[in-house]
């Protein structure tokens, strides 16, 4: 259930700045390398290189981040190619899988309450608040979510494209 | 052929007066700009050069000189003329849509085709999924990304920009940047022109075809230089840090 975590507090567009770093230096650099290219310390960096590798765009090994292809054809792509992109991996996420599936199941929108509740059984209260407001990001980003912050409802949504 | 250009900056200059005592700010700043022009101003920090935007746009009125917007005096209320701010300016009680939807209603579009022209450039800047959220929903990068959907939505001709990028983090910046250049390379899409302030040479001269260079404090301008780097720039280049460099003698 914690899966979601290395993606929460961080942004596509962030990962997208790291690849577009890493891709100047020359597609391989040192995780210190990219920390002084982009004047963020490893602090800051740390989470945005984890969620980059969670999601199957960056790897780093021994220190050494490398751009895969997924990550490449990310960055390559335009504003709306890499939402489809992102889809498909974001689909692949066990706990975005779980709420889209209670969601279709209940057949109506989940209050923010009760996604709360399922998440904080699992990993405390205070990660379950990490994670939704994670799973609201990305749900919408990728546009199969759809989140009222006035009545606290989410909802799946079929994407534009 | 009409060969005026879209925005003549003419010996521009901004004083402040003190107990009676001149403190120049601008110093006869004179540049023309056409269209599909992407032009970079920039200068340390003190330089002026925000008023000087704050002048083309017309919400300020020099002390001398004077600027036209296709061959008249600008005003404020040009609708072919955006502004996007450094601090987003966003209203924080409205959803995304709203605030997109804000200069098209300043313009007097009908309310039908608001929402049309909204979504339409909401998608242009990637943010189609957020319609709804409300400013405090969105980090800084998507904010400003409201700000140049909003700035589009009017389709002016000349896109104005005061430091969109200082206070966004460093990758998310970055990301930014080319996110507008891809949009400048779609000439389907709004402006014709566009003028940004930046205090980053780096920036500039990434992103412009021409920067122009001002002085400290009265900001003049000090050099005007064509940048001819094919796109995309890569920054690890030696053109490209040659210009880097040669600004940079220029300001220090």
């Amino acid at each position: 259930m914690t899966d979601f975590h290395p993606i929460s507090k961080v942004t596509l567009g962030q990962i997208v700045g790291l690849i577009e770093a890493v891709d100047e230096i020359g597609g391989t650099a040192d995780a210190a390398t990219v920390s002084q290219e982009v004047d963020m310390d490893v602090d800051r960096l740390g989470p945005i290189l984890n969620a980059g590798e969670f999601l199957g765009l960056v790897t780093v090994e021994d220190g050494d981040v490398h751009i895969t292809d997924v990550g490449r054809k990310l960055l390559h792509a335009n504003v709306q190619e890499r939402k489809r992109i992102i889809r498909e991996i974001i689909d692949d996420v066990p706990l975005f899988r779980l709420v889209m599936d209670t969601a279709r199941a209940a057949g109506r929108p989940l209050s923010r309450g009760e996604i709360l509740d399922a998440l904080s059984a699992r990993v405390g209260s205070h990660q379950a608040q990490d994670l939704f407001k994670a799973l609201v990001y990305w749900g919408r980003y990728v546009e199969l979510l759809r989140y009222d912050s006035q009545s606290e409802l989410l909802s799946l949504r079929t994407p534009s494209k | 052929m009409d060969a005026r250009p879209l925005l003549e900056v003419k010996d521009v200059t901004k004083s402040f007066f003190e107990n009676g005592k001149e403190f120049k700010i601008l110093d006869l700043v004179r540049f023309d700009l056409a269209e599909s022009d992407f032009v970079c101003v920039v200068g340390p920090s003190g330089c002026g050069k925000s008023t000087l935007l704050r002048i083309i746009v017309g919400l300020e009125k020099p002390t001398s000189g004077q600027v036209l917007f296709e061959g008249e005096p600008i005003r404020a209320d040009n609708p072919q003329v955006a502004l996007v701010f450094q601090s987003f300016a966003l209203f924080p009680w409205l959803t995304v849509e709203q605030n997109v939807e804000l200069g098209l209603e300043a313009k007097g579009t009908p309310s039908e085709q608001r929402k049309a022209i909204a979504r339409r450039f909401i998608e242009a800047v990637g943010l189609t999924g957020f319609e709804d959220a409300f400013p405090r929903e969105l980090s800084g990068g998507m904010k400003q990304r409201v700000g140049i959907a909003r700035a589009l939505a009017i389709d002016p001709l000349l896109l104005c920009m005061d430091e969109p990028f200082s206070s966004l983090d460093p990758l998310t910046a970055q990301n930014l940047r080319d996110e507008i250049l891809q949009l400048w390379a779609n000439p389907d899409l709004p402006p014709k022109a566009v003028l940004m302030v930046t205090h980053a040479i780096e920036e500039a001269v990434y992103m412009a075809d021409r920067v122009i260079v001002l002085s400290s404090r009265p900001g003049r301008m000090v050099a005007e230089l064509e940048i001819d780097l094919p796109r995309p720039r890569n920054r690890k280049e030696p053109e490209f840090y040659g210009w880097v460099d040669e600004i940079y003698s220029l300001i220090v």
